[in-house]
């Protein structure tokens, strides 16, 4: 079952990370990674990213670091979007 | 059964774009002979293109792999080394075709490379947390 917006059970949401992994798509996989499109994307993810883990994640699991959180929600991003492109 | 074409494979088709650069690079005696840095010059044009076309397939090919993290690796692994060779062949070459595109080429180049580069970076990064980095269950949902 997908979590819905606001679930009180998930620290990040599925319609947040949604949002992430299409930023996400915007840079990693931009035709043109010159492009001045690709580079905001990709600072609008980074932003997003370290909001949501100093606002939410680093207060209650302290021991786990940024590059840790970005990483995986990088690869969650990924997988994302190889299934949603298949649909 | 459907035929399929590999990364690889499309970079196989493009190397010779690098190899005739040397070529042609090497055909003319000096960058003033008629005809040099024209002939020169039309094959800086196919290489950026080459070049440029192989990284969109890249980047398609990357996202069609997805949470394959080794596989998208590969793909960036491979896209930089094709960089590299044509920078090594411009590097080589641009001393005597200091015009001719050849400077902003190496450039345009180098930019790719650095673009694959940081994306082989970050894929291996995140192949190093999936090993070493356990996070709590459920913090994210499944992504399907």
């Amino acid at each position: 079952m997908r979590e819905e917006v606001g679930d009180p059970e998930r620290l990040v949401s599925r319609s947040e990370l949604e949002e992430l992994a299409d930023l996400f798509d915007r840079f990693e996989f931009a035709l043109d990674p010159l492009s001045a499109k690709a580079r905001e994307a990709e600072s609008e993810f980074e932003n997003k990213v370290r909001q949501l883990f100093s606002s939410r994640i680093a207060p209650k699991y302290p021991d786990l670091g940024l590059s840790v959180f970005r990483c995986r929600v990088r690869t969650w991003c990924r997988r994302f979007l190889q299934k949603s492109s298949r649909q | 059964m459907k035929a399929c074409l590999e990364f690889e494979d499309i970079l196989r088709i493009n190397r010779p774009e690098i190899s005739k650069l040397r070529e042609i690079g090497d055909s003319f005696e000096s960058v003033d002979q008629d005809g040099a840095c024209e002939a020169f010059g039309q094959q800086v044009q196919l290489l950026e293109g080459a070049v440029i076309q192989c990284y969109k397939i890249a980047a398609v090919v990357a996202r069609k792999k997805g949470g394959d993290l080794s596989e998208v690796a590969e793909v960036w692994e491979q896209m930089s080394q094709f960089c590299q060779l044509a920078l090594e062949e411009l590097r080589s070459l641009k001393n005597k075709y200091p015009h001719c595109g050849t400077a902003q080429l190496y450039d345009r180049v180098l930019d790719y490379k650095l673009a694959a580069d940081k994306r082989l970076q970050a894929v291996q990064e995140e192949i190093e947390c999936e090993k070493r980095s356990a996070i709590p269950n459920g913090l994210f949902p499944d992504p399907s």
